[in-house]
């Protein structure tokens, strides 16, 4: 897939099955943030075909869509309308009644303790309360595939543990859940598939344990650290170290 | 989130959407949250500060352009010259309505994160664009609608109904014309530069226009002088070129029976332009909604200059390296800061140009010769009337945030960052312009003005200094949002710009004094080292013993 006269993604080839959490990793740059914007229909001119529930998504009927909840990567959304508001206002749009958004974003708020800021704007919220909110506005018409673009940004150790958990049982029930993250001890725990991305490559596709088999590497960020061909680590960092001290000739002060 | 009258209205056009395959309850549900935005414009910090300020800040700066529609008031009465009138009054209004759509609506039209939590949804993109056009239509027909209200009912007094008639058709034309046309403009900046060119590209724009507002109002003016005579319009083929002129000829038509090929052709182009433009965009829109990726998308790293000349200057002027860090910091941000630019550029092109507008108006009464004996060099003061504006915006970035770095950073003198901003201001902004006016008024004056010059020079860095003085605070520059630079014109405003005229008085009684204006240079020269010193002072040991005291300069 190219798109814009650049090429970023190339011959990315992935068949997703119900029910699976699929933990799409990668370095920077690697192409994740594009494959799920390609998928949501915001980039189009790529080359290739996307088939969604069996929808070739170029047509442009955006009715696809009603079947997928997203987490975009930077919590982006528009900041001046309180929670309520926004979570209300997104669930209409999936087409949901008004009333219904309404008592089902209330349900969900009290969930993650954030019922009482339900009418203060999102501009004031910290970053994880303002992840939350997204979550559940990705959540809120009960979908069947999942975009969750680093979902876990800005949330502490026990909200994440929470979040953890919701992945694996909303995959139980036979929701299909796509996401990226750079928490590899995460991925490593929940994904029943993992899908490696260099340089808009797939480099690696299976279970963590099919991953194991293939480099004899023990975690997750060792795998990654093979196959992304990164191994001087350790010299980087005490090169970094160096010029920090300032005893190294390039330090350039 | 309550009723919007406005969207009441659209409800009017319900069936209308619905034929073009709009998603009707989207586009009104996207639009409501759109005009609940809008009014939260206004930062919540105002509700802090005990200044109540709610509800849509936008429709309450509306009345401003009931009174510049006063300005169209006159060409209702020279006459039935319509196509002179006429012509001239929507040279106003599409300049108007214009300036309001990029000023005010570019954030509307390239609002990003439309893309992430719509596009998103299962939303059609047509009803996505229809949203965000109409969204932008409302406001402008606030605007128009404003500006147009006042000329509207003086016409149907003084023109009848049927001017009023052709009047209406021919604004609801030209705001179409207005609003599609700017999206055209951005697509096609937008097609070849990316995101960062766009933004700077549409900051120019805004400046030039704020300052063709001013200037051309003067012109105006003057041409009006010209338009008292009554002259017969001769058609050239160029004037085709002009839309103005296209929205005068109906006017000529229908009410003076005006049936030349020429008017005929101009009214068809006034009626025609619009609606294919509309077809244009509509056609286009897609590919300007998929090009607004690249607002988002934009890691191009800049070719980083040499900044030699701030070096320079930072070296010349300040003492400790602080201040110098600071004044290169300035100068930086002077130049790259969008927000500044915009709020002080328009002021600094004034400055360099009204000194010259008036010796123009004068010279139409008498020669350069004659004009080069006397005092009007002392327009150049008006280089001076930025100052007030410019220094109260420093304290201001629109990437205010990151000024947690001046609390955190180990900094000495406080004091140093302020009087370094100040420093920078008139070297990099004023010293130039000082400097071409300067030496344009000693081509027309002769060097016998140098002293003057001299004097002018010296005023500026003392009014400099008042200014900051009478806004200090503690703050360091740039750490501040532009939300809180709202109302710049408040009575210390006013006040500082009469302070101008203080210096310039002051200059008059020194030339009626012989040697007069060398003493007052020394004393200005004075005033200046003791101000500074007084503003900003240094404190020696804490310079000499780097780092091992704690400096606590308070002012």
């Amino acid at each position: 897939m190219s798109y814009g006269g650049k090429q970023v993604l190339n011959g990315i080839n992935l068949e997703v099955q119900k029910g699976q959490i699929i933990g799409y990793i990668g370095p920077n740059g690697a192409g994740k943030s594009t494959t799920v914007k390609i998928m949501l229909g915001l980039i189009e001119d790529y080359k290739g075909k996307v088939v969604i529930f069996g929808q070739d998504i170029s047509t442009g009927d955006p009715s696809y869509k009603r079947r997928i909840g997203y987490v975009p990567e930077n919590a982006e959304a528009y900041d001046n309308l309180t929670a309520m508001e926004y979570l209300v206002f997104i669930g209409e749009l999936y087409g949901l009644d008004q009333a219904f958004a309404q008592g089902k974003a209330e349900s969900l708020l009290q969930q993650f303790d954030l019922i009482d800021v339900r009418h203060a704007r999102l501009s004031s919220f910290s970053k994880g309360m303002k992840q939350k909110v997204l979550i559940i506005s990705s959540l809120l018409h009960n979908p069947d595939l999942l975009f969750w673009d680093e979902p876990l940004s800005g949330l502490d150790a026990n909200s994440m543990m929470v979040i953890q958990e919701i992945l694996s049982q909303l995959a139980k029930e036979g929701k299909t859940i796509f996401y990226s993250s750079h928490i590899m001890d995460l991925v490593e725990k929940i994904s029943n598939r993992i899908v490696l991305l260099v340089n808009g490559k797939v480099v690696a596709d299976g279970s963590f344990e099919e991953l194991q088999e293939q480099s004899e590497e023990g975690s997750l960020s060792g795998i990654f650290n093979q196959l992304t061909g990164f191994t001087e680590h350790r010299e980087k960092a005490a090169h970094f170290v160096s010029v920090v001290r300032g005893d190294h000739d390039d330090a350039g002060v | 989130m309550r009723e919007f009258k406005s969207l009441k209205f659209i409800a009017l056009f319900k069936g209308l959407f619905r034929r073009f395959g709009v998603d009707y309850e989207v586009m009104m549900l996207i639009l409501r949250i759109k005009l609940t935005m809008d009014e939260r414009r206004v930062p919540t910090v105002f509700n802090e500060m005990g200044k109540k300020k709610e509800g849509n800040q936008f429709l309450k700066s509306l009345w401003i352009y009931g009174i510049y529609s006063l300005l169209l008031l006159p060409f209702l009465f020279i006459g039935e010259n319509y196509i002179f009138q006429m012509s001239i009054m929507f040279g106003m209004i599409l300049f108007i309505l214009m300036t309001s759509m990029i000023a005010d609506f570019t954030s509307v039209l390239l609002d990003v994160r439309d893309k992430n939590v719509l596009q998103t949804k299962p939303v059609d993109k047509k009803t996505i664009t229809v949203a965000k056009t109409i969204h932008i239509m409302i406001y402008m027909s606030f605007v128009t609608g404003a500006f147009v209200a006042l000329p509207l009912f003086v016409g149907l007094y003084r023109h009848g109904p049927l001017f009023s008639l052709v009047f209406l058709v021919e604004i609801i034309l030209a705001m179409l014309l207005v609003v599609v046309l700017t999206s055209l403009l951005y697509l096609f900046v937008l097609r070849y530069f990316d995101g960062e060119r766009l933004k700077d590209i549409i900051n120019y724009v805004q400046i030039l226009l704020s300052v063709g507002l001013v200037v051309g109002y003067q012109v105006l003016i003057r041409a009006f002088e010209f338009s008292d005579l009554n002259i017969n319009y001769s058609f050239s083929w160029w004037h085709f070129l002009i839309p103005p002129i296209w929205y005068g000829a109906p006017f000529e038509m229908v009410l003076n029976g005006n049936t030349a090929w020429h008017m005929i052709a101009f009214t068809v182009l006034a009626v025609l332009v619009p609606i294919v433009a509309i077809f244009v965009y509509s056609r286009l829109m897609p590919s300007f909604e998929r090009n607004l990726e690249k607002m988002l998308s934009d890691t191009k790293s800049r070719r980083p200059g040499p900044h030699l000349l701030d070096g320079f200057w930072a070296k010349l002027l300040c003492r400790s390296k602080e201040e110098q860090v600071f004044f290169r910091f300035s100068a930086l941000m002077m130049k790259k800061e969008r927000e500044f630019k915009l709020k002080t550029f328009p002021n600094l092109a004034m400055s360099l140009i009204f000194p010259f507008l008036f010796i123009f108006n004068e010279l139409r009464i008498r020669s350069l010769a004659d004009i080069s004996e006397g005092n009007m060099f002392l327009f150049i003061y008006f280089c001076n009337i930025m100052i007030p504006g410019t220094i109260f915006m420093l304290k201001f970035s629109g990437s205010y945030k990151g000024g947690w770095i001046f609390r955190a950073a180990p900094i000495e003198r406080e004091s140093a960052a302020f009087s370094a901003a100040i420093k920078a201001f008139l070297t990099k902004l004023y010293f130039p312009i000082f400097l071409v006016v300067g030496i344009a008024y000693i081509f027309i004056f002769s060097a016998r003005i140098l002293p003057d010059l001299g004097v002018v020079l010296l005023s500026a860095i003392l009014h400099s200094l008042i200014t900051y003085r009478i806004m200090k605070d503690e703050d360091f520059p740039y750490t501040r949002s532009f939300e809180f630079a709202q109302d710049p014109g408040s009575a210390r405003m006013i006040l500082l710009t009469f302070i101008l005229g203080a210096f310039l008085g002051v200059h008059f009684i020194a030339r009626a004094i012989d040697y007069g204006i060398y003493v007052y240079l020394v004393l200005l020269i004075v005033a200046v080292f003791v101000g500074w010193r007084k503003t900003f002072p240094e404190d020696r040991k804490v310079d000499d013993v780097k780092g091992t005291s704690k400096a606590e300069v308070e002012m």
